[in-house]
Protein backbone atom coordinates (compact mmCIF):
# COMPACT_ATOMS: atom_id res chain seq x y z
CA UNK A 1 0.00 0.00 0.00
CA UNK A 2 0.99 3.50 -0.34
CA UNK A 3 1.49 4.11 3.32
CA UNK A 4 2.25 7.86 3.28
CA UNK A 5 -0.96 9.08 0.89
CA UNK A 6 -2.61 6.94 3.20
CA UNK A 7 -1.63 8.69 6.22
CA UNK A 8 -2.21 12.00 4.23
CA UNK A 9 -6.02 10.68 3.13
CA UNK A 10 -6.72 10.05 7.20
CA UNK A 11 -5.30 12.90 8.45
CA UNK A 12 -6.95 15.11 6.13
CA UNK A 13 -10.67 13.57 6.39
CA UNK A 14 -13.17 15.29 5.78
CA UNK A 15 -15.48 13.76 9.02
CA UNK A 16 -13.66 11.66 11.08
CA UNK A 17 -11.37 14.88 12.63
CA UNK A 18 -7.68 13.75 12.99
CA UNK A 19 -6.93 10.17 13.38
CA UNK A 20 -5.40 8.46 16.36
CA UNK A 21 -3.42 5.54 14.73
CA UNK A 22 -0.93 6.99 12.98
CA UNK A 23 1.45 3.72 14.00
CA UNK A 24 -1.06 1.04 12.63
CA UNK A 25 -0.22 2.17 8.93
CA UNK A 26 1.98 -0.38 7.83
CA UNK A 27 5.03 1.09 6.65
CA UNK A 28 4.92 0.08 2.83
CA UNK A 29 8.33 -0.62 0.11
CA UNK A 30 5.99 0.43 -2.29
CA UNK A 31 6.95 3.72 -4.31
CA UNK A 32 3.92 5.59 -5.74
CA UNK A 33 3.09 7.41 -8.74
CA UNK A 34 0.70 10.30 -8.51
CA UNK A 35 -1.26 11.44 -11.55
CA UNK A 36 -3.20 14.33 -12.24
CA UNK A 37 -3.51 18.08 -12.48
CA UNK A 38 -0.04 19.46 -11.89
CA UNK A 39 -0.89 22.40 -9.37
CA UNK A 40 -3.26 19.85 -7.47
CA UNK A 41 -0.33 16.94 -7.56
CA UNK A 42 2.39 19.68 -5.99
CA UNK A 43 -0.18 20.10 -2.88
CA UNK A 44 -0.67 16.25 -2.31
CA UNK A 45 3.39 15.96 -2.53
CA UNK A 46 3.57 19.06 -0.47
CA UNK A 47 1.05 17.81 2.42
CA UNK A 48 2.75 14.38 2.19
CA UNK A 49 6.04 16.15 2.77
CA UNK A 50 4.88 17.54 5.72
CA UNK A 51 2.49 14.89 7.11
CA UNK A 52 5.40 12.61 6.91
CA UNK A 53 7.71 15.15 8.90
CA UNK A 54 5.73 16.42 11.28
CA UNK A 55 3.72 13.02 12.10
CA UNK A 56 6.62 10.30 11.65
CA UNK A 57 9.22 12.27 12.04
CA UNK A 58 10.74 10.67 8.74
CA UNK A 59 13.48 12.84 6.51
CA UNK A 60 12.29 14.28 3.13
CA UNK A 61 13.90 15.11 0.49
CA UNK A 62 11.64 17.08 -1.81
CA UNK A 63 12.88 17.73 -5.46
CA UNK A 64 10.91 20.68 -7.68
CA UNK A 65 11.39 22.91 -10.39
CA UNK A 66 8.77 25.13 -8.82
CA UNK A 67 9.76 27.24 -6.16
CA UNK A 68 7.61 26.47 -3.39
CA UNK A 69 5.98 29.92 -1.59
CA UNK A 70 3.53 28.57 0.88
CA UNK A 71 2.37 25.81 2.25
CA UNK A 72 -1.19 24.70 0.95
CA UNK A 73 -3.88 26.13 3.05
CA UNK A 74 -5.21 25.72 6.49
CA UNK A 75 -2.61 23.61 6.77
CA UNK A 76 -0.59 24.76 10.01
CA UNK A 77 -3.78 24.76 11.73
CA UNK A 78 -4.83 21.52 10.75
CA UNK A 79 -1.63 19.61 11.79
CA UNK A 80 -1.01 19.43 15.92
CA UNK A 81 2.50 18.75 15.21
CA UNK A 82 3.36 21.35 12.65
CA UNK A 83 6.62 23.37 13.98
CA UNK A 84 9.46 24.57 12.36
CA UNK A 85 12.06 21.60 13.73
CA UNK A 86 9.33 19.64 11.88
CA UNK A 87 9.52 21.23 9.04
CA UNK A 88 13.77 21.29 9.04
CA UNK A 89 13.42 17.92 8.20
CA UNK A 90 11.92 18.53 4.84
CA UNK A 91 14.96 19.12 2.53
CA UNK A 92 13.93 21.10 -0.87
CA UNK A 93 16.31 20.71 -3.72
CA UNK A 94 15.02 22.83 -7.50
CA UNK A 95 17.28 20.36 -9.99
CA UNK A 96 16.36 22.54 -13.25
CA UNK A 97 16.95 19.75 -15.58
CA UNK A 98 16.71 16.31 -16.03
CA UNK A 99 20.43 15.56 -15.78
CA UNK A 100 20.68 17.66 -12.50
CA UNK A 101 17.30 15.68 -10.96
CA UNK A 102 19.65 12.21 -11.87
CA UNK A 103 22.69 13.36 -10.40
CA UNK A 104 20.74 14.86 -7.26
CA UNK A 105 19.24 11.44 -6.82
CA UNK A 106 22.62 9.64 -7.69
CA UNK A 107 24.33 11.54 -5.10
CA UNK A 108 21.65 10.53 -1.81
CA UNK A 109 23.77 7.59 -1.05
CA UNK A 110 26.89 9.64 -0.25
CA UNK A 111 24.81 10.16 3.27
CA UNK A 112 24.83 7.37 3.71
CA UNK A 113 28.54 7.21 4.52
CA UNK A 114 28.02 10.26 6.95
CA UNK A 115 26.46 10.50 10.04
CA UNK A 116 23.39 11.92 9.61
CA UNK A 117 20.54 9.51 8.60
CA UNK A 118 19.94 9.33 5.17
CA UNK A 119 15.63 10.50 3.82
CA UNK A 120 12.76 7.89 4.32
CA UNK A 121 11.01 9.51 2.01
CA UNK A 122 11.90 10.86 -1.90
CA UNK A 123 9.30 12.84 -3.61
CA UNK A 124 9.77 14.11 -6.93
CA UNK A 125 7.33 16.86 -8.39
CA UNK A 126 6.50 17.24 -11.78
CA UNK A 127 8.10 14.62 -13.71
CA UNK A 128 6.85 15.46 -16.86
CA UNK A 129 8.86 18.80 -16.76
CA UNK A 130 12.10 17.14 -16.58
CA UNK A 131 11.10 14.32 -19.27
CA UNK A 132 9.89 17.56 -21.67
CA UNK A 133 12.27 19.49 -20.58
CA UNK A 134 14.86 21.19 -22.79
CA UNK A 135 16.98 18.66 -21.49
CA UNK A 136 15.29 15.99 -23.71
CA UNK A 137 15.71 15.90 -27.37
CA UNK A 138 13.79 17.26 -29.31
CA UNK A 139 10.81 15.72 -27.43
CA UNK A 140 11.29 12.04 -29.20
CA UNK A 141 9.09 9.94 -27.73
CA UNK A 142 11.98 6.87 -27.56
CA UNK A 143 14.10 9.21 -25.56
CA UNK A 144 11.27 10.31 -23.45
CA UNK A 145 10.49 6.69 -22.35
CA UNK A 146 14.24 6.50 -21.65
CA UNK A 147 14.90 9.01 -19.61
CA UNK A 148 11.31 8.35 -18.05
CA UNK A 149 12.81 4.36 -16.87
CA UNK A 150 16.23 6.20 -16.07
CA UNK A 151 15.05 8.03 -13.57
CA UNK A 152 12.15 6.02 -12.51
CA UNK A 153 14.95 3.34 -11.68
CA UNK A 154 17.41 5.53 -10.16
CA UNK A 155 14.79 6.12 -7.70
CA UNK A 156 13.82 2.67 -7.60
CA UNK A 157 17.44 1.97 -6.47
CA UNK A 158 17.84 4.42 -4.01
CA UNK A 159 15.36 3.75 -1.93
CA UNK A 160 16.11 -0.05 -2.23
CA UNK A 161 19.77 0.87 -0.51
CA UNK A 162 18.62 3.65 1.38
CA UNK A 163 15.82 1.39 3.19
CA UNK A 164 18.62 -1.44 3.52
CA UNK A 165 20.80 1.48 5.21
CA UNK A 166 18.25 2.87 7.52
CA UNK A 167 17.18 -0.44 8.56
CA UNK A 168 21.10 -1.42 9.74
CA UNK A 169 21.42 2.29 11.55
CA UNK A 170 17.93 3.21 12.16
CA UNK A 171 15.26 0.55 11.73
CA UNK A 172 12.36 2.83 13.10
CA UNK A 173 12.76 5.59 10.22
CA UNK A 174 12.84 2.78 7.60
CA UNK A 175 11.90 1.97 4.62
CA UNK A 176 12.64 4.94 2.33
CA UNK A 177 9.69 5.75 0.19
CA UNK A 178 9.63 7.11 -3.16
CA UNK A 179 6.54 9.56 -4.22
CA UNK A 180 6.41 10.94 -7.66
CA UNK A 181 4.13 12.76 -9.58
CA UNK A 182 3.22 13.39 -13.44
CA UNK A 183 0.59 15.04 -15.24
CA UNK A 184 0.14 13.06 -18.76
CA UNK A 185 -0.96 15.24 -21.75
CA UNK A 186 -1.75 12.10 -23.73
CA UNK A 187 -4.99 12.85 -25.92
CA UNK A 188 -5.65 15.91 -23.50
CA UNK A 189 -6.65 13.57 -20.76
CA UNK A 190 -4.86 14.73 -17.66
CA UNK A 191 -5.72 12.22 -15.30
CA UNK A 192 -3.37 9.79 -17.92
CA UNK A 193 -4.09 6.95 -19.50
CA UNK A 194 -2.48 3.60 -20.23
CA UNK A 195 -1.51 4.46 -23.76
CA UNK A 196 0.32 6.79 -23.26
CA UNK A 197 3.45 5.73 -23.74
CA UNK A 198 5.77 7.62 -21.12
CA UNK A 199 3.35 6.59 -18.39
CA UNK A 200 3.38 3.20 -19.36
CA UNK A 201 7.59 3.41 -18.61
CA UNK A 202 6.54 4.89 -15.28
CA UNK A 203 4.50 1.87 -14.54
CA UNK A 204 6.98 -0.45 -14.66
CA UNK A 205 8.64 0.87 -11.57
CA UNK A 206 6.36 2.44 -9.31
CA UNK A 207 4.06 -0.47 -7.96
CA UNK A 208 1.34 2.06 -7.16
CA UNK A 209 -0.54 4.51 -9.17
CA UNK A 210 -2.74 7.21 -7.44
CA UNK A 211 -4.75 8.92 -9.99
CA UNK A 212 -6.45 12.36 -9.52
CA UNK A 213 -9.68 12.84 -11.82
CA UNK A 214 -11.64 15.94 -11.60
CA UNK A 215 -15.37 14.98 -10.71
CA UNK A 216 -16.92 17.27 -13.27
CA UNK A 217 -20.66 15.79 -11.90
CA UNK A 218 -20.37 16.74 -8.61
CA UNK A 219 -23.02 19.06 -7.34
CA UNK A 220 -22.14 21.79 -6.52
CA UNK A 221 -21.06 23.37 -3.10
CA UNK A 222 -23.14 25.82 -1.26
CA UNK A 223 -20.30 27.59 0.27
CA UNK A 224 -18.96 28.57 -3.15
CA UNK A 225 -17.20 26.88 -6.09
CA UNK A 226 -15.07 24.18 -5.21
CA UNK A 227 -12.50 21.25 -7.37
CA UNK A 228 -14.03 18.23 -6.50
CA UNK A 229 -11.31 14.92 -7.42
CA UNK A 230 -11.70 11.48 -7.71
CA UNK A 231 -8.71 9.85 -6.48
CA UNK A 232 -8.03 6.10 -6.27
CA UNK A 233 -5.34 3.93 -5.88
CA UNK A 234 -4.17 1.29 -7.94
CA UNK A 235 -1.69 -1.32 -9.24
CA UNK A 236 0.25 -4.39 -8.35
CA UNK A 237 1.52 -2.94 -5.04
CA UNK A 238 -1.90 -2.64 -4.23
CA UNK A 239 -4.04 -5.95 -5.56
CA UNK A 240 -0.21 -7.75 -4.76
CA UNK A 241 -0.96 -6.72 -1.32
CA UNK A 242 -1.20 -9.39 1.61
CA UNK A 243 -2.88 -7.21 4.05
CA UNK A 244 -5.14 -5.21 1.78
CA UNK A 245 -6.45 -8.61 0.11
CA UNK A 246 -7.32 -9.60 4.08
CA UNK A 247 -8.92 -6.23 6.08
CA UNK A 248 -11.73 -4.79 4.20
CA UNK A 249 -10.72 -1.92 5.73
CA UNK A 250 -7.70 -1.37 3.43
CA UNK A 251 -9.49 -2.23 0.42
CA UNK A 252 -12.39 0.05 0.90
CA UNK A 253 -9.72 2.40 1.22
CA UNK A 254 -8.60 2.64 -2.19
CA UNK A 255 -10.65 5.44 -3.11
CA UNK A 256 -11.30 8.99 -2.04
CA UNK A 257 -12.82 11.85 -3.02
CA UNK A 258 -11.06 15.12 -2.33
CA UNK A 259 -12.44 18.36 -2.48
CA UNK A 260 -10.12 21.28 -2.58
CA UNK A 261 -11.95 24.37 -0.62
CA UNK A 262 -11.88 28.11 -1.88
CA UNK A 263 -9.05 28.80 0.45
CA UNK A 264 -7.30 25.54 -1.05
CA UNK A 265 -7.48 23.81 1.94
CA UNK A 266 -7.86 19.92 0.86
CA UNK A 267 -10.18 17.41 2.55
CA UNK A 268 -10.16 13.85 1.51
CA UNK A 269 -13.73 11.70 2.11
CA UNK A 270 -13.71 7.84 1.67
CA UNK A 271 -16.07 6.97 -0.95
CA UNK B 1 16.67 -7.31 -9.64
CA UNK B 2 15.31 -10.86 -8.70
CA UNK B 3 11.32 -8.92 -8.04
CA UNK B 4 11.40 -8.01 -11.42
CA UNK B 5 11.75 -11.61 -12.12
CA UNK B 6 8.81 -13.93 -12.99
CA UNK B 7 9.57 -17.38 -10.83
CA UNK B 8 10.68 -19.61 -13.76
CA UNK B 9 13.75 -17.28 -14.28
CA UNK B 10 14.08 -16.95 -11.02
CA UNK B 11 14.23 -20.63 -10.30
CA UNK B 12 16.53 -21.29 -13.51
CA UNK B 13 19.25 -18.68 -12.02
CA UNK B 14 19.44 -20.59 -8.81
CA UNK B 15 20.20 -23.64 -11.02
CA UNK B 16 22.20 -22.28 -13.00
CA UNK B 17 24.33 -21.09 -9.14
CA UNK B 18 24.21 -24.50 -7.92
CA UNK B 19 25.26 -26.78 -10.76
CA UNK B 20 28.31 -24.29 -11.73
CA UNK B 21 29.45 -24.20 -8.09
CA UNK B 22 29.92 -28.02 -8.28
CA UNK B 23 30.50 -28.64 -11.93
CA UNK B 24 32.16 -25.27 -13.59
CA UNK B 25 30.01 -25.52 -16.22
CA UNK B 26 26.70 -24.88 -17.55
CA UNK B 27 25.06 -28.21 -18.80
CA UNK B 28 22.64 -28.59 -21.96
CA UNK B 29 19.81 -28.37 -20.39
CA UNK B 30 20.41 -25.60 -18.33
CA UNK B 31 21.29 -23.64 -21.72
CA UNK B 32 18.45 -25.10 -23.60
CA UNK B 33 15.73 -23.64 -20.49
CA UNK B 34 18.01 -20.08 -20.74
CA UNK B 35 17.24 -19.95 -24.52
CA UNK B 36 13.80 -20.85 -24.41
CA UNK B 37 13.43 -18.40 -21.50
CA UNK B 38 15.21 -14.89 -22.91
CA UNK B 39 15.69 -15.82 -26.55
CA UNK B 40 18.50 -14.64 -28.50
CA UNK B 41 19.84 -12.72 -26.02
CA UNK B 42 21.17 -15.39 -24.15
CA UNK B 43 23.86 -16.71 -25.91
CA UNK B 44 25.05 -13.06 -26.54
CA UNK B 45 24.94 -12.58 -22.90
CA UNK B 46 26.75 -16.01 -22.32
CA UNK B 47 29.44 -14.39 -24.49
CA UNK B 48 29.53 -11.31 -22.51
CA UNK B 49 30.46 -13.42 -19.30
CA UNK B 50 33.13 -15.73 -21.42
CA UNK B 51 34.89 -12.56 -22.14
CA UNK B 52 34.52 -11.06 -18.20
CA UNK B 53 32.23 -8.01 -19.23
CA UNK B 54 30.45 -7.25 -16.31
CA UNK B 55 31.78 -5.47 -13.39
CA UNK B 56 30.19 -5.25 -9.96
CA UNK B 57 31.35 -1.80 -9.00
CA UNK B 58 31.04 -0.67 -5.11
CA UNK B 59 31.88 2.62 -3.16
CA UNK B 60 32.39 3.20 0.34
CA UNK B 61 28.71 3.77 1.32
CA UNK B 62 28.25 0.46 0.25
CA UNK B 63 26.23 1.11 -3.02
CA UNK B 64 26.45 -1.29 -5.93
CA UNK B 65 26.07 -1.38 -9.42
CA UNK B 66 26.93 -3.52 -12.55
CA UNK B 67 29.03 -1.96 -15.90
CA UNK B 68 28.84 -3.95 -19.02
CA UNK B 69 30.90 -3.10 -21.44
CA UNK B 70 28.61 -4.23 -25.11
CA UNK B 71 29.73 -6.21 -28.72
CA UNK B 72 30.76 -2.81 -29.83
CA UNK B 73 33.19 -1.72 -26.84
CA UNK B 74 30.68 1.09 -25.40
CA UNK B 75 30.22 0.57 -21.07
CA UNK B 76 26.37 0.68 -20.14
CA UNK B 77 25.22 0.66 -16.49
CA UNK B 78 22.79 -1.41 -14.90
CA UNK B 79 21.27 -1.48 -11.86
CA UNK B 80 21.02 -3.81 -8.96
CA UNK B 81 17.73 -3.37 -8.12
CA UNK B 82 15.45 -3.60 -10.45
CA UNK B 83 16.11 -3.56 -14.60
CA UNK B 84 17.47 -1.22 -16.24
CA UNK B 85 20.04 -0.52 -18.81
CA UNK B 86 21.31 2.52 -20.86
CA UNK B 87 21.89 0.01 -24.05
CA UNK B 88 19.96 0.95 -27.19
CA UNK B 89 18.37 -2.60 -26.89
CA UNK B 90 16.33 -2.05 -23.54
CA UNK B 91 15.13 1.34 -25.07
CA UNK B 92 13.96 -0.15 -28.21
CA UNK B 93 13.22 -3.91 -27.43
CA UNK B 94 11.85 -3.82 -23.55
CA UNK B 95 10.82 -0.35 -23.11
CA UNK B 96 8.84 0.67 -26.79
CA UNK B 97 8.26 -2.78 -27.90
CA UNK B 98 7.97 -4.30 -25.07
CA UNK B 99 8.90 -7.64 -26.44
CA UNK B 100 11.78 -9.13 -24.47
CA UNK B 101 11.99 -8.76 -20.54
CA UNK B 102 15.69 -7.57 -20.80
CA UNK B 103 18.21 -6.77 -22.86
CA UNK B 104 21.81 -8.84 -23.15
CA UNK B 105 23.78 -6.90 -20.57
CA UNK B 106 21.28 -7.10 -17.56
CA UNK B 107 20.96 -11.19 -17.97
CA UNK B 108 24.87 -11.10 -18.12
CA UNK B 109 25.38 -9.49 -14.97
CA UNK B 110 22.65 -11.89 -13.82
CA UNK B 111 24.77 -14.94 -15.34
CA UNK B 112 27.59 -13.26 -13.62
CA UNK B 113 26.14 -12.85 -10.53
CA UNK B 114 25.22 -16.36 -10.63
CA UNK B 115 28.43 -18.23 -11.47
CA UNK B 116 31.07 -15.93 -9.84
CA UNK B 117 32.54 -14.37 -13.01
CA UNK B 118 32.01 -10.72 -12.62
CA UNK B 119 35.13 -8.41 -12.06
CA UNK B 120 34.66 -6.33 -8.95
CA UNK B 121 36.23 -2.59 -8.85
CA UNK B 122 36.06 -0.49 -5.72
CA UNK B 123 35.13 3.20 -6.34
CA UNK B 124 34.82 6.90 -4.78
CA UNK B 125 31.18 7.51 -3.75
CA UNK B 126 31.06 10.96 -6.14
CA UNK B 127 32.42 8.21 -8.76
CA UNK B 128 29.70 5.80 -8.05
CA UNK B 129 27.08 8.70 -8.08
CA UNK B 130 27.98 10.03 -11.76
CA UNK B 131 27.79 6.42 -13.19
CA UNK B 132 24.59 6.24 -11.18
CA UNK B 133 23.32 9.45 -12.98
CA UNK B 134 24.23 8.39 -16.27
CA UNK B 135 27.34 11.54 -16.24
CA UNK B 136 30.19 9.72 -16.54
CA UNK B 137 30.35 5.94 -17.49
CA UNK B 138 33.36 5.03 -15.73
CA UNK B 139 35.24 8.23 -14.48
CA UNK B 140 38.40 6.69 -13.78
CA UNK B 141 38.72 5.36 -17.07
Amino acid sequence: MADILTLVFRTFNQHNGKPKDFKSIAPSKCSTLVVGDCSVNRSLLILAAVTAASELGLKVSFFTQVQIQSLPGSLQESMSNLSPDNLKKIKFSYPRSLEDLLQDVASLHESASGSAAPPSLIIVDGLEGYLRGPGVSGGLQQAEQSSAAHISALLYDTAAFLTQTLEERAASLAPCRVIASFQSEWEGHAGGDSSDPVLSVLDRYFQVRCTLDQDWNSAPAVAGPQDTWHVYLSGAGITEDPIAKDEEVSSLAREWRLVICPNRSMEFTMV
Amino acid sequence: MPSFLPTVAKQLFKDIQKTYQEKTKIPDDLLIALRFVFGSCALQALDLVDQRSVTCVSSPSGRRAYQVIGGSGLLYTCYTSCHYCSCPAFAYTVLRRNESLLCKHILAAYLSQAMGLSQQEALSDQQMSSILSGRAARTDT
